[in-house]
């Protein structure tokens, strides 16, 4: 593969010789992603630190255990794949200039390509080494937690062949999704560009997701004729992949709903632009706040749920007593958990949409738009069908255990403030991160002749 | 004469270069005034110093405004952003309207930053649109106009808040020269109907045939400048006469 060959001698020139630029806009730029995939390798290997311990009992109720540590993992890793592509187009984004200079020079389309897969990638690399060395400080503090009213001390250690290889598997996801993200963004002599592709968000869209829960529903149903343990974990965490591909057709379409509505709606100009965001590309929005929609739903189901069958009291036995506690405090650090990776999806995903649009920007800024309103119909496009998604999913989860909830509330308070504690803190770190991208509108701001150059 | 945008001793210096050197300009209400010269003679700087987008180093900036005449070299980031989207529009190259946008909601837009709701500011927009040879295509988007009529696209929104300063940078400059010709009319035309002031940076002789006056710049200095009184004025007035007719609903953007 000629193009990649040339790739891999381009790459180090390419930062290298930017030398000062480097400095200036390069790390910084290159900081987020390095956050994002830093704070997703370290919550991957607290997740199997914290499931490790499961994989080392043998009675009945391990299974359980095990099965739920498979639904989690599931959980988290659609959001990294999100994460990988956001970072890539970031990465093409803030190359720009030297990117399209090399196309000028005569490079290819497939080395340049080549040359930004390998640039993510390094800084997946970067990223998922610091994130080991995170989990490895708090992996102390993941000892204290207690699963079948046990500490799990010592079990919270991965070995070290296994953190490499999850150093390694974020590595490769972090590059095939980079190669797939890749695919719209065009790096031309004159710039790279986001290709536009008409979005459809349809109403098949919800068909579809109809006949996959049928599948799941049945294949559930079936799960008992299976026999096997492992065939039957195997199973759910295929139903549960299932359910979450429905949801994943169904939300673009949903999130669209729901723009058209506040377009209608919206009288102040950032409720107009965040609308219009939105409906620019549902799916787009849909792959940036999607991840908290089963994560809200499976955190509200099962901590109303848990809470009641541990009001049951006396007549449980101590082992489903903690099976009961083990699963709300496991589906909680997961809802957080997945909050965590959107919020890092969210904020690469921001400073990748405003260089995307730098030069826009500019003349809107020239043309007398505040600053504070680009930021604010950005923020809305984001928190918005956030608020959305997760607000559906938590009131599904409701409703199925309406009968239940009413006592709760009445006998444990605690167990809503837990839940509402979470989201709380979930919405605030989304916010946070995408304050942290859209800070990237007033970076260019301050240096506008790097992104309009169209106008001299 | 009654000058609405006074410069006087306009200085600004890049690393290894000087943009502007010591310049001074008045610009007339209701002139249309075409700046050209060479490329890297400072005419883009000259035109972001008078519309306060960029600060210049030394010099002073002064609007006639109906109250009290205001100095742009001293204003905050805020005050003259507002001064940009109250009193001033704008026409560049392009890159100034967003492409998630309708035509109709790119044009309102600029009235709805200022205050205006979104009923009044989107039947306006479709009244320029209409004026301007968009009639029907106001629930497009950008990517469904051409060139050219993104442009006139542009050339409503600078508008439509009753700018009395209209400021252009290469307007026709990614047109092919037919389009470019029709885009210029419509901006002339308008412009002129509306007695605002023009300042377009332009290459093309032809733009500069059209306008009032024409001053020209070289190395951050001007080298000439053909006053208000050139022979262009004669067509000016005729493309006046020639304007599209205001609707009456109108009367209020146009007569500001
Ligand atoms: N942001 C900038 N940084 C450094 N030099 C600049 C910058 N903008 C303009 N210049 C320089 O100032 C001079 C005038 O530029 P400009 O006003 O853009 O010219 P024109 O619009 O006539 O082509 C040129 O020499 C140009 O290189
Ligand atoms: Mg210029």
């Amino acid at each position: 593969m000629s193009s990649l060959s040339m790739a891999l001698r381009l790459t180090p020139y390419l930062a290298r010789s930017s030398g000062s630029s480097l400095r200036e806009t390069g790390l910084r730029d290159a900081g987020l992603p390095v956050l994002a995939f830093g704070t997703v390798t370290a919550l991957l290997l607290t997740v199997a630190g914290g499931s490790q311990v499961f994989w080392s009992w043998s009675d009945d109720i391990a299974g359980t255990y095990q099965a739920l540590a498979v639904v989690a993992m599931v959980l988290l890793i659609i959001p990294l794949l999100t994460l990988g592509a956001s970072a890539a187009r970031l990465a093409a984004r803030r190359r720009d200039d030297r990117l399209a200079s090399l196309r000028l020079l005569g490079a290819n389309s497939a080395t340049v390509v080549w040359m930004t897969v390998i640039e993510s990638t390094v800084l997946a690399a970067v990223g998922a080494v610091a994130g080991a060395g995170l989990y490895a400080c708090m992996a102390p503090f993941l000892g204290l937690i207690q699963f079948r009213g046990q500490a799990i001390g010592s079990h919270a250690w991965l070995s070290v062949p296994s953190i490499l290889g999850c150093i390694l598997a974020v590595c490769v996801l972090a590059a095939a999704s980079a190669a797939l993200g890749l695919r719209k963004v065009v790096v031309t002599p004159l710039g790279v560009r986001t290709r536009q592709t008409a979005d459809g968000a349809h109403w098949v869209r919800g068909l579809i997701a109809a006949v996959v829960v049928v599948i799941g529903v049945v294949a559930m149903g079936m799960l008992s004729s299976f026999g096997a343990f492992i065939v039957i974990i195997a199973v759910m965490g295929g139903c549960f992949g299932l359910a979450l591909l429905a949801l994943n057709l169904m939300g673009p379409w949903i999130l669209r709903l729901r723009a058209s509505s506040q377009l209608k709606r919206a009288k102040r100009p950032e409720q107009l632009l965040a609308a219009r965001t939105v409906l620019e590309s549902p799916k787009e929005s849909w792959r940036q706040v999607g991840g908290v929609a089963m994560t809200s739903f499976v955190g509200v189901f099962v901590g109303v749920g848990m809470a009641v069958a541990d009001t049951m009291g006396p007549g449980a036995t101590d082992e489903t007593a903690l099976l009961v506690r083990d699963i709300n405090t496991g589906v909680m650090i997961t809802l957080l958990g997945s909050f965590l990776m959107v919020a890092c999806s969210a904020g690469v995903n921001q400073a990748a949409a405003v260089l995307d649009r730098a030069s826009t920007l500019v003349a809107l800024d020239r043309v007398g738009m505040p600053l504070k309103l680009m930021v604010a119909a950005r923020v809305k496009a984001v928190m918005s069908p956030l608020f959305l998604v997760a607000g559906i999913s938590a009131a599904a989860a409701a409703v199925l255990v309406l009968p239940l909830t009413g006592t709760v509330l009445l006998t444990q308070p605690v167990v809503f403030l837990t839940i509402g504690g979470v989201f709380a803190a979930g919405f605030l770190l989304v916010r946070l991160a995408v304050a942290a991208g859209t800070a990237q509108i007033g970076q260019v701001l301050a240096r506008p002749e790097r992104y309009a150059s169209m106008d001299s | 004469m009654n000058a609405i945008l006074h410069a006087q001793q306009l200085t600004k210096h890049y690393p290894g270069s000087i943009a502007l050197d010591h310049v001074d300009f008045t610009a007339n209400a209701g002139e249309s005034i075409a700046i050209i010269g060479p490329s890297g003679s400072g005419k883009t700087t000259l035109l972001h110093c008078l519309a306060g987008i960029l600060r210049p180093d030394a010099g002073a900036i002064t609007l006639n405004t109906p109250s009290a005449p205001l100095r742009l070299d001293t204003l905050g980031d805020a005050a003259l952003s507002r001064l940009r989207r109250e009193e001033f529009g704008f026409v560049f190259q392009q890159g100034m309207l967003l492409p998630e946008l309708t035509a109709v909601e790119n044009v309102a837009l600029a009235l709805m930053l200022n205050g205006t709701d979104r009923g009044t500011s989107e039947s306006r927009a479709a009244e320029w649109l209409g004026a301007l040879g968009l009639a029907g295509m106001e629930q497009r988007r950008l990517g469904e106009l051409s060139g050219g009529q993104v442009q006139r696209v542009a050339i409503a929104r600078a508008q439509v808040t009753g700018a009395r300063v209209v400021f252009a940078d290469e307007p026709t400059g990614a047109l092919d020269s037919a389009t470019s010709n029709e885009v210029l009319d419509v901006l002339l035309r308008s412009v002129a109907a509306n007695s605002r002031t023009l300042l377009v940076v332009t290459h093309d002789p032809n733009v500069a045939a059209r306008c009032q006056r024409v001053v020209e710049l070289r190395d951050g200095r001007i080298v000439s400048d053909s006053g208000s009184s050139s022979p262009a004025s004669g067509q000016a007035d005729r493309l006046a006469q020639a304007a599209p007719a205001a609707p009456t609903s109108f009367k209020g953007a146009f007569n500001v």
